[in-house]
C-alpha cells in the first residue's frame, strides 16, 4: 500500500474532495472551525494542516456556499459557526449525485 | 480580541508569540478582516486547549499550534485573496500594487495585469520628458491626421506639428487615470467571472 504512486494519488484525491467533505459535514449541522476539523477527521483519515481549513472556508463563503456568524460564549472568546446557504445545500445535492454516479461507475469496472 | 491566559509562563510566551506572528502576517489587510482572522485563530487555540486530553499545558499548546501551522505560510493564500478583494473594491493604487505583488505567483493573468499597469508608466515618463524637453515631446499630427504620441530627438519633418501644447500634461494625466480605472475594472471583472 505504501507505494509512492498511491501516496501521491491519495494526496491529490484528498485535496480535490476536501471542499466536498466540508460541505457534507455542514449538511448535517452547523459547526465552528475546531469542531468542523474534528468532524472531518472523525469520518475520514484526512490529516489537513488545520490552518488551511480557514482559507478554504473563506473561499466557500465567497462562492456563496456557506455563511458564518459569530456567537458569543461564556468564556468571552466567541465561536464562528459555519452553515450551508440555500445555494450551498443545492450545490451539495448536485455534488452528491455526481459522486454517487462516479462511485457506481468505478465499481462496475471489474 | 480577548486574549487567552495560561497558567505557565512558557505557554503564555509561546501563545503571545504566535499571536504576534499572526498579526504581522495579516497587517496588510483591512482592520475588520484582521480582527476576524485573529479572533478565529484565537478561538481555535482556545477550543483546542479546552478539549479533554490531560497533560502538560505547554505540550497541548505546542501540539495545537503545530497542527494549525505557521501563520505566515497558512495565511498567505487568504491574505492574497482578501487583499485583492480590497484592491478591486477600493481602486486604491497602493492596495492594487500590494495585491498584485501578493498574487503574482497565482497565475499568468496577474502577470499580464502587472504589465498593463507598468504600461501606464510610459505616460508618466512622457510627462517628465515634456517638462525636461518641451519642444521634443507631444502629440504629433501630419497631413493625414494623428501620427504619434511620444518623444522625438530628430526634430520633426515637414507638415508634422504638435497639437496639444500646454494641454499635453493634463491630457496625459487624464489618459493615465482613465486607463488605470479601465484596467482595474478589468481586474475586477476577471475575478467576478473567473472564480477559482
Amino acid at each position: 500500500m505504501e507505494n509512492e504512486f498511491i501516496l501521491k494519488w491519495t494526496s491529490q484525491v484528498k485535496k480535490g474532495v476536501l471542499s466536498y467533505i466540508v460541505l457534507r459535514v455542514l449538511g448535517k449541522n452547523e459547526f465552528y472551525g475546531y469542531e468542523l476539523i474534528e468532524e472531518v477527521k472523525k469520518y475520514t483519515e484526512i490529516e489537513i494542516a488545520e490552518g488551511t481549513l480557514y482559507p478554504l472556508m473563506n473561499r466557500l463563503k465567497k462562492a456563496g456556499l456557506v455563511d458564518s456568524k459569530w456567537v458569543e460564549q461564556g468564556s468571552g472568546i466567541p465561536r464562528k459557526y459555519y452553515h450551508l446557504t440555500p445555494y450551498g445545500t443545492k450545490t451539495k445535492a448536485g455534488m452528491d449525485v455526481y459522486w454517487g454516479n462516479l462511485c457506481n461507475a468505478i465499481d462496475k469496472i471489474q | 480580541m480577548k486574549r487567552i491566559t495560561f497558567q505557565h509562563k512558557a505557554s503564555q510566551r509561546i501563545y503571545d508569540d504566535y499571536i504576534k506572528r499572526t498579526k504581522r502576517s495579516i497587517r496588510i489587510l483591512p482592520k475588520a478582516d484582521q480582527e476576524d482572522i485573529l479572533m478565529e485563530f484565537n478561538s481555535h487555540i482556545y477550543e483546542g486547549m479546552e478539549r479533554g486530553k490531560q497533560g502538560e499545558e505547554v505540550d497541548k499548546l505546542l501540539d495545537i499550534l503545530q497542527k494549525l501551522g505557521t501563520p505566515e505560510e497558512v495565511l498567505q493564500p487568504l491574505v492574497a485573496e482578501k487583499k485583492m478583494d480590497q484592491a478591486t473594491r477600493t481602486f486604491n493604487p497602493l492596495h492594487v500594487f500590494k495585491a498584485l505583488a501578493l498574487n503574482i505567483t497565482n497565475g499568468v493573468s496577474y502577470i499580464i495585469f502587472a504589465f498593463l499597469y507598468l504600461f501606464l508608466f510610459t505616460f508618466v515618463f512622457l510627462i517628465f520628458a515634456k517638462i525636461a524637453y518641451p519642444e521634443d515631446v507631444g502629440m504629433f499630427f501630419d497631413e493625414d491626421g494623428f501620427m504619434a504620441i511620444g518623444m522625438t530627438s530628430l526634430g520633426y519633418g515637414d507638415g508634422v506639428r504638435e497639437v496639444l501644447g500646454h494641454w499635453f500634461i493634463p491630457c496625459m494625466i487624464l489618459i493615465i487615470i482613465v486607463l488605470y480605472l479601465f484596467i482595474t475594472l478589468l481586474l475586477r471583472l476577471k475575478r467576478t467571472f473567473l472564480k477559482k
